[in-house]
C-alpha cells in the first residue's frame, strides 16, 4: 500500500518520438486510478514506467515519497497483470504464483498457505498443479492475478487485463476484479482502453490522448463535466451527439440557437459564461444520447429529424437521426413505453422530433475545443 | 459403388502402393551406401588375423585384440585430449552463445545492430585465415605441440560469441512479456535467463550442446597445426591419421578402424541421450492463444 507521485514525466524514444509529455499525478493510497484513451495515448508506456520496465526519460517518479526512477523492476514491490497473461508455461499454475516468492526465498510452508490462499480466493484451487496451455483464458487470467496477488506489493498495476477475453467473461472478470480490490485494499494503477472498464473500475479517471493528460477526475465528474471535446466524445456510450450551434445573448441571459430553435441557458451555465467574458459566436453543441427526449409530433422547441437507423438494444433504442442540416444525431429511446404503433413508426426515412434541456447540454469552443462551461 | 468409380479406386489405390514401394526401396539404397563404410570399419576393427587392408570385408578371425592394442599406443592419452577439449569447448561455448544471444534478444543497446551485422560479416571469412597468425600467438603462449589442448580450446572458445544466430531466433519468439513478468516478479536478468528463458529453450540449448562438442571432437585441421607432429598434443583425428601413412598403413590399419569405432560411441550416445530434448514443443499456453 503506498502512494504513487508524478512529476512531469515524459517518455522519449530513441527515436525522438515522445510518446508521454510532462505527466502529472498524484494516487493516493488505496486509490484505484484508471488510464484510459485510444491506442497509442502514451496510457500503457506510462504505466510501464511506473512498473520499470520503461526508463524514464525526464521528471521524477515517487512511490511512498521514495523516488525509484533508477531502480529496477524487483526493487519497486510492485505487482503487475499483463495483457497477455505472461504466465511461465515450463512451470504449473502453483509455481507460476510462487515464482516471487520463491525469488524472496520464502519458507515453503508460508509459501504454500499463500499460493492456497490466493487461489482459493480466485477459485483456480483444482488447477493448481495443471499447466497454463491446461487452462481456458479467464482461468489463465486468474492466475495472473494470483501471481500478482501474492506478493502484498505496494502497488498493483494492471495493464489490459481483460481485453483478451471474451465479452461475457469480461463483464465477469471486471466484476471480479472489483471485489478484489475490496479484498487487497491496495493503490491499484489499471490501464485500459475501455472506457466502460475505466468507468466502472475506478476511483479516479485518466483520460489521456497523444501523451497527454486530457482530464483527471471521478468517473461522475468526466462524464457530467468534459472538459474538452476529445473527453466528452470519449466517455460515454453511444457517444455524446456534436451539433454545429450559435450562441447568442437573448434578452434574458445566453442562448443556443440551433436548427431554428432557441435554447436558454440556465442559472449556472449563463454565470460561467458571463464571467468569461463569452462573446456571441458559434459553438459546438453536444448532447449525450440518453439525455435527449423523443417526440413522435411537433412540438414548440423540438428538433426535427429524419430516421436513419433503429439498432434494437433490448431495453431501449438506438435511433442514428439525420437534422435538416444533416447533422447525425444518436438518440437512446427505451422500449417500455412504446406502444406498438410507436415502435412501427420508428422506421428508416420516418420524421420525429428530439428536445433536450439546457443543464445537459455541453458547449465547447470550436477553435479550442475546450469546454466553455467549465467551471 | 459404380464399377467404374471402383476400378478408378482400385487404381489409385495401387498406383499409391507401387510409388510408396518405390521410395522405400530408394531410401533403403541410398540407407545401406551411406552405412557401408561404417560397418566396414566396425568388421574391420575385430579382424584379427592380419593388420593391413585386405580385399574382403567379413574377418576370417574374429577378435578384440585391436582393442586391447590401442592401449598401448598414444591412443588414450589423444582420446583424453579429444574429450577435455571437446568438453571444455561445450561448456564454455554453450555459455557464451547463449549470453550472447540472450543479450542480442533481450537488451536494446547503442551498436547493436552494428555490431550483428559485423559479425555476420566476420563469419564469412574462412577460419583457415586466421591460422598463421593464431599459431603464432599460441606458440608465444607456449599453447602448441604438447601443449595444444589448452590452445585449441581458446581458439574453439574465442570465436563462439559469433554463432549466436540460432539460439537468438530461438529466444526472440519467447514472448517479452514474461521476462517482464519475472522480471516485476523480483528476478534479476541473469535468473530470469536461467529459470525462463533457459528452460524455455532446451532444444536449443542441447542443439547448441551438440554442435560445440562435435566441433573440436571431429576436428582435424587446426588441431593437426597446432599439435605439430607432438604426439602429447594431438587429438584422435590426428593420431589416427598419422597411422595412415605409408610406412604405418600396413602396421595400424585395423587399430585405425578399431580407433574410429571408439571415437563414434561419445558422439552416439550424446546424440541418442539428447534427442528427446528435441521433440518436446514448450512454449504453449505462455501467453494468449
Amino acid at each position: 500500500m503506498a502512494s504513487v507521485k508524478l512529476t512531469d514525466v515524459k517518455k522519449i524514444y530513441d527515436n525522438k518520438v515522445t510518446a508521454v509529455h510532462d505527466f502529472n499525478l498524484e494516487i493516493a493510497d488505496k486509490e484505484f486510478v484508471v488510464f484510459v484513451g485510444p491506442s497509442g495515448c502514451g496510457k500503457s508506456t506510462t504505466l510501464r514506467m511506473i512498473a520499470g520496465l520503461e526508463d524514464i526519460s525526464d521528471g521524477t517518479l515517487e512511490i511512498d515519497g521514495e523516488v525509484v526512477n533508477d531502480l529496477q523492476p524487483k526493487d519497486r514491490d510492485i505487482a503487475m497483470v499483463f495483457q497477455n497473461y505472461a504466465l511461465y508455461p515450463h512451470m504449473t499454475v502453483y509455481d507460476n504464483i510462487a515464482f516471487s516468492l520463491r525469488l524472496k526465498k520464502v519458507p515453503e510452508d508460508e509459501i504454500y498457505e499463500r499460493v492456497t490462499n490466493a487461489a482459493q480466493i480466485l477459485g483456480i484451487t483444482e488447477y493448481l498443479t495443471r499447466k497454463p496451455r491446461a487452462l481456458s483464458g479467464g482461468q489463465r487470467q486468474r492466475v495472473a492475478i494470483g501471481r500478482a496477488m501474492v506478493r502484498n506489493a505496494k502497488v498493483f498495476l494492471m495493464d489490459e487485463p481483460l481485453s483478451n477475453l471474451d465479452a461475457k467473461l469480461r463483464n465477469q472478470m471486471r466484476a471480479e476484479i472489483i471485489l478484489l480490490r475490496q479484498k487487497l485494499d491496495t493503490t491499484f494503477i489499471y490501464v485500459t482502453h475501455d472506457q466502460t472498464e475505466a468507468m466502472t473500475l475506478g476511483d479516479r479517471i485518466v483520460i489521456m490522448k497523444d501523451g497527454f493528460i486530457e482530464q483527471v477526475g471521478t468517473p461522475q465528474e468526466v462524464f457530467d463535466t468534459p472538459v474538452n471535446l476529445f473527453v466528452a466524445g470519449f466517455i460515454g456510450s453511444p457517444q455524446m451527439n456534436f451539433l454545429k450551434a450559435n450562441l447568442v445573448m437573448g434578452a434574458n441571459g445566453y442562448e443556443v440557437e440551433i436548427l431554428g430553435v432557441n435554447i436558454p441557458l440556465n442559472e449556472s451555465q449563463n454565470e460561467v459564461l458571463t464571467r468569461k467574458e463569452v462573446q456571441s459566436q458559434e459553438v459546438i453543441l453536444g448532447v449525450r444520447p440518453e439525455h435527449t427526449t423523443v417526440l413522435f409530433d411537433n412540438a414548440e422547441g423540438a428538433i426535427e429529424c429524419t430516421i436513419d437507423v433503429n439498432e434494437m438494444m433490448g431495453s431501449e433504442l438506438h435511433l442514428h437521426l439525420s437534422s435538416k442540416n444533416n447533422d447525425k444525431i444518436i438518440v437512446r429511446l427505451p422500449t417500455v413505453d412504446l406502444t406498438q404503433e410507436q415502435r412501427d413508426s420508428l422506421s428508416y426515412g420516418n420524421k420525429l422530433f428530439i428536445t433536450f434541456p439546457a443543464k445537459v447540454m455541453h458547449l465547447f469552443d470550436p477553435a479550442t475545443e475546450k469546454s466553455l462551461i467549465d467551471a | 459403388m459404380s464399377e467404374t468409380s471402383m476400378k478408378r479406386h482400385m487404381g489409385l489405390r495401387a498406383s499409391r502402393a507401387i510409388s510408396n514401394t518405390l521410395i522405400y526401396v530408394l531410401l533403403i539404397a541410398i540407407s545401406i551406401i551411406w552405412l557401408i563404410p561404417f560397418f566396414c570399419i566396425v568388421l574391420q576393427s575385430f579382424r584379427v588375423e592380419s593388420t593391413w587392408q585386405v580385399g574382403y570385408v567379413i574377418p576370417k578371425q574374429w577378435g578384440f585384440d585391436n582393442y586391447v592394442n590401442l592401449f598401448s599406443t598414444d591412443f588414450p592419452r589423444w582420446y583424453v585430449n579429444t574429450f577435455i577439449t571437446a568438453v571444455c569447448t561445450a561448456l564454455l561455448q554453450t555459455v557464451i552463445v547463449l549470453c550472447m544471444s540472450y543479450t542480442l534478444s533481450r537488451f536494446r543497446f547503442k551498436m547493436r545492430k552494428p555490431l550483428m551485422r559485423f559479425m555476420l560479416i566476420l563469419g564469412m571469412f574462412p577460419g583457415m585465415l586466421t591460422m598463421i597468425i593464431l599459431y603464432r600467438v599460441l606458440k608465444d603462449l607456449g599453447l602448441t605441440q604438447a601443449n595444444a589442448t589448452p590452445g585449441l580450446i581458446l581458439v574453439y572458445v574465442a570465436s563462439s560469441g559469433m554463432g549466436y544466430y540460432v539460439s537468438k531466433g530461438f529466444f526472440d519468439t519467447i514472448p517479452k512479456s514474461l521476462d517482464e513478468a519475472a522480471r516485476v516478479d523480483g528476478a534479476t536478468r541473469f535468473q530470469v535467463l536461467k529459470k525462463i528463458i533457459l528452460p524455455l529453450s532446451k532444444p536449443i540449448v542441447i542443439y547448441t550442446v551438440l554442435t560445440a562438442f562435435m566441433g573440436p571432437w571431429g576436428d582435424f585441421v587446426f588441431a593437426r597445426y597446432i599439435s605439430f607432429g607432438a604426439s602429447a598434443g594431438m587429438n584422435v583425428a590426428v593420431g589416427l591419421y598419422n597411422w595412415l601413412t605409408p610406412d604405418q598403413i600396413n602396421k595400424n590399419y585395423t587399430m585405425f578402424c578399431s580407433g574410429g569405432v571408439l571415437v563414434a560411441v561419445p558422439v552416439t550416445l550424446l546424440f541418442l541421450f539428447l534427442q528427446k530434448y528435441y521433440v518436446e514443443g514448450v512454449t504453449g499456453g505462455a501467453v494468449k492463444g
